[in-house]
């Protein structure tokens, strides 16, 4: 959600479009030395902050500090950085001890945390502090004084933005507004949003729930429609640390076991289009999609799961499963999970409870028996899985990785072929070795692709599918 | 009176110590990380812990209850770990649409809850009396969210009559601020209206037996005066009552009804904070119900000697 609005008030320095390419944005023009260890950015000119304050290479320089030692891939380009100058008003230099071919990426990507320009006062704040002032250069401004924590945010048109000539296409292109004021509503209650939209008190609803969409495709004067194509990846993690699951043979038997189908029919029901088996890691219909290694989870096979368990070091102990039951898509998948490890002759301590315990708890190195846990269930965005750039919950690098430990050194060789692949060919090479690695090793288990649905009145012109709501090019008649 | 005013305020002072230790205290104990919140489902561990020092939250018990009872003290609820604005601040921001929404309820529901308590008496063991006393289960047995989402649709999809959901405040005129009202008043006030209903049907039964009604009814009154100055004066006590502790089912009802609603109140406030471990915001949020709770009873109290001549303190 603070991306979303983020992503209205300040702007980036690229953006990706909707073919996944980074596009310029504030940037005007870059140069990379032939060694490839020199950047030189220029920003267009022009660009003005909502205080009125012009934007500058030294307000660059301190947002891309700031952003740096907290974005993943900023934090590779840290650990290779020879300095990163503003060179005058309008340039700077990022100079690197070795070449980075995923600059433009990184500086593009829209997966949180972007690398947002604000200006230098502001990024100077310390990284793990959020800041207190909101002042950027995108196409609105946040309208401070309406705003109410939790219940509603207002954006106003910013006349001074300066939106680039191309037409818009996600991130990238002249983002114009064609609206003075959106007003950002939060109703936690999806009955209550579905009826305001319904009785045109709202124009466009993020994210309706599945079991909604029917009543609201039949309401005269509303449009429902996929939102995001790059969709979700559903998942579940085992904890690497400790039994049953720090023995591969256990992790692969539940992988084995799995059937996808029943996780993704417990969330979306019967809409067939809404769901898609993934034999992978990787986010279905893009450019470096594979299915390499997937086989363990085209055909679910119980019998040899049971087998595999029984060669396994499995004693006998409950599984602490973890799963909050205030999310619908976590509960659907704890049920099914639950069941399958019960099919699969396995002990289940099924703790229900809420997504902030869960992300407590999850944290939690310890013993199961000791306040930690075996699994919890969560999703990914498809954004986050287009390749490993910002893909947290892919990476094996033991203590360093996301919750669950997963340790696993094809893994991460992997990944580091895929960050210096020089072309596209040499990634898909990469993420094929990933794919299959991540699946050998489980680093965790997919549990399906899964898309979600958005809806607006029909007097709403312009509404794009996108990994985020883009309101620039939306109108209202 | 003036010194029992003092003297009851000043009790308020241990009563609101004893419930910020138990508040805090539930809290600490309570599973879930502020922390791991604000980090997002992407952070590192690292970054959590990064985040949790960074707030505080692995500082000793004593120490961070001290911090936070020495700030209340002082006036100063804290700051929010999560929007980092004053507590206090956004308190203020959400007092009105509650406030609003109480009073209205109230309002709505002393006016219809003690007349049809009073009828239902009044024809007692009647098909009236068992149409009220019949409403008055329904009142109480329906959830307010279903009465909720029954209204809206009734009321806003199908007639069109009145908005979904909202808030508007009161400066932007009586008749746009009352027209978001209407439903959530009538689904939070039902089950406040059985409540009223049954306890002075149940009061007014046995004040219509005493001597006193009989006497004027033969010296010639009619049945209203009767009914709503001579019984009802007698029988308010335990009506005021009612109505006092009813507040405190308002409270709680107003947490739902602003959910389903979406009107932007300290009830979704309290959630909000809730599920986000917002631990400042919800000691904040809960001390002001607790003070508002205790100064009702209070009010109570003090009631209850203009009513009864009898009573003093």
């Amino acid at each position: 959600v603070v991306r979303n609005a983020a992503a209205l008030v300040w702007d980036t320095l690229y953006g990706l479009d909707d073919k996944l390419v980074p596009q310029r944005q504030m940037a005007e023009s870059e140069e990379v030395s032939a060694d490839g260890l020199t950047w030189t950015f220029k920003l267009r000119p022009g660009l003005k902050f909502h205080d009125g304050e012009p934007v500058l290479a030294k307000d660059v320089v301190a947002s891309l500090v700031r952003w740096s030692a907290r974005d993943p891939m900023g934090l590779m380009i840290r650990a290779i950085q020879n300095e990163l100058v503003a060179v005058d008003d309008r340039t700077w230099l990022w100079s690197l001890k070795k070449p980075y071919p995923k600059m433009l990426l990184a500086l593009a990507k829209n997966n949180a945390p972007c690398s947002f320009v604000m200006p230098e006062r502001i990024a100077k704040t310390d990284a793990f502090t959020q800041i207190t002032e909101y002042v950027g250069s995108g196409p609105m401004r946040f309208a401070r004084s309406e705003w109410v924590p939790g219940a509603k945010a207002v954006f106003e048109r910013f006349a001074d933005y300066a939106p680039r000539s191309e037409p818009p296409s996600w991130l990238a292109g002249g983002k114009r507004m064609l609206v003075d004021r959106i007003e950002w509503i939060i109703m936690p209650d999806p009955a209550t949003a579905s009826a305001a939209l319904q009785n045109g008190e709202v124009d466009w609803w993020e994210n309706p729930i599945t079991d909604l969409v029917p009543v609201l495709s039949k309401t005269r004067n509303v449009v429902a429609d996929i939102a995001d194509p790059l969709g979700n990846i559903g998942s579940f993690r085992m904890n690497h640390l400790h039994p049953p699951f720090n023995d591969p043979k256990v992790r692969r038997a539940v992988l084995t076991a799995l059937n996808q189908e029943d996780y993704m029919r417990a969330l979306v029901g019967d809409e067939d289009k809404l769901w898609k088996a993934l034999p992978g890691f990787f986010t279905p219909d893009t450019p470096l999609y594979t299915e390499e290694g997937g086989e363990i989870l085209k055909m679910r096979n119980l019998e040899a799961a049971k087998k595999l368990l029984a060669e396994s070091s499995y004693a006998g102990q409950p599984v602490v499963c973890v799963v909050a039951q205030d999310q619908p898509i976590t509960k659907a998948f704890g049920d099914v999970t639950a069941d399958l490890l019960k099919q699969l002759g396995m002990k289940v301590d099924f703790v229900a409870t809420d997504w902030g315990t869960v992300g407590a708890r999850r944290a939690q190195k310890t013993p199961p028996a000791q306040g930690g846990w075996n699994m919890f269930h969560t999703w990914h965005a498809g954004a986050d899985c287009l390749n490993p750039s910002s893909y947290t919950a892919i990476r094996a690098n033991g203590d360093k990785a996301w919750f669950g430990w997963p340790d696993s050194p094809r893994v991460e060789a992997a990944v580091t072929e895929w960050f210096d692949a020089p072309d596209l060919a040499a990634e898909k090479a990469a993420m094929a070795k990933l794919n299959r690695a991540a699946l050998e090793d489980v680093v965790y288990a997919p549990t399906g692709f899964f898309l979600g649905y958005q809806a607006w009145r029909s007097n709403v012109k312009g509404i794009v599918k996108g990994p985020l709501p883009f309101f620039w090019g939306v109108s209202k008649a | 009176v003036l010194r029992f005013i003092v003297k009851r305020i000043a009790a308020t002072v241990p009563v609101m110590a004893v419930v910020a230790l138990f508040v805090f205290s539930l809290l600490y104990i309570a599973p879930g990380d502020p922390a791991a919140v604000i980090a997002g489902d992407q952070a590192s561990p690292a970054d959590v812990e990064r985040i949790r020092q960074g707030l505080g939250l692995d500082r000793p018990f004593l120490v961070r209850f001290g911090e936070w009872f020495w700030q209340i003290l002082q006036g100063n609820l804290g700051t929010s770990i999560f929007t980092a604005l004053p507590v206090s601040g956004m308190i203020a921001q959400r007092i009105e649409p509650t406030l609003s929404l109480m009073v209205v309820t109230l309002l709505l529901a002393v006016s219809v809850g003690v007349p049809i308590g009073v009828v239902a008496a009044w024809k007692a063991g009647s098909l009236l009396d068992r149409v009220i006393m019949g409403f008055a289960v329904l009142g109480f047995s329906v959830p307010v969210f279903v009465v909720g989402y029954l209204l809206a649709y009734v009321f806003a999809l199908q007639l069109s009559w009145l908005p979904a959901q909202g808030y508007t405040p009161i400066s932007a005129g009586i008749g746009p601020w009352l027209e978001n009202l209407v439903l959530p008043a009538i689904a939070l006030g039902l089950v406040y209206i059985a409540l009223i209903a049954r306890v002075t049907r149940a009061t007014m039964l046995d004040v219509l037996s005493q001597d006193y009604v009989r006497t004027s009814r033969a010296k010639g009154l009619s049945e209203g005066p009767v009914l709503f100055v001579h019984a009802l004066k007698n029988a308010a006590v335990p009506i005021v009552t009612v109505i006092g502790i009813g507040v405190a089912l308002l409270i709680g009802g107003a947490v739902v009804t602003e959910s389903v609603f979406a009107i932007p109140g300290l009830g979704r406030l309290t959630i909000d904070a809730i599920l986000r471990r917002d631990y400042p915001v919800i000691q904040g949020v809960v001390l002001l119900f607790s003070f508002v709770y205790v100064l009702i009873n209070l009010l109570v109290d003090l009631l209850y000697t203009v009513l009864d001549p009898r009573i003093r303190y």
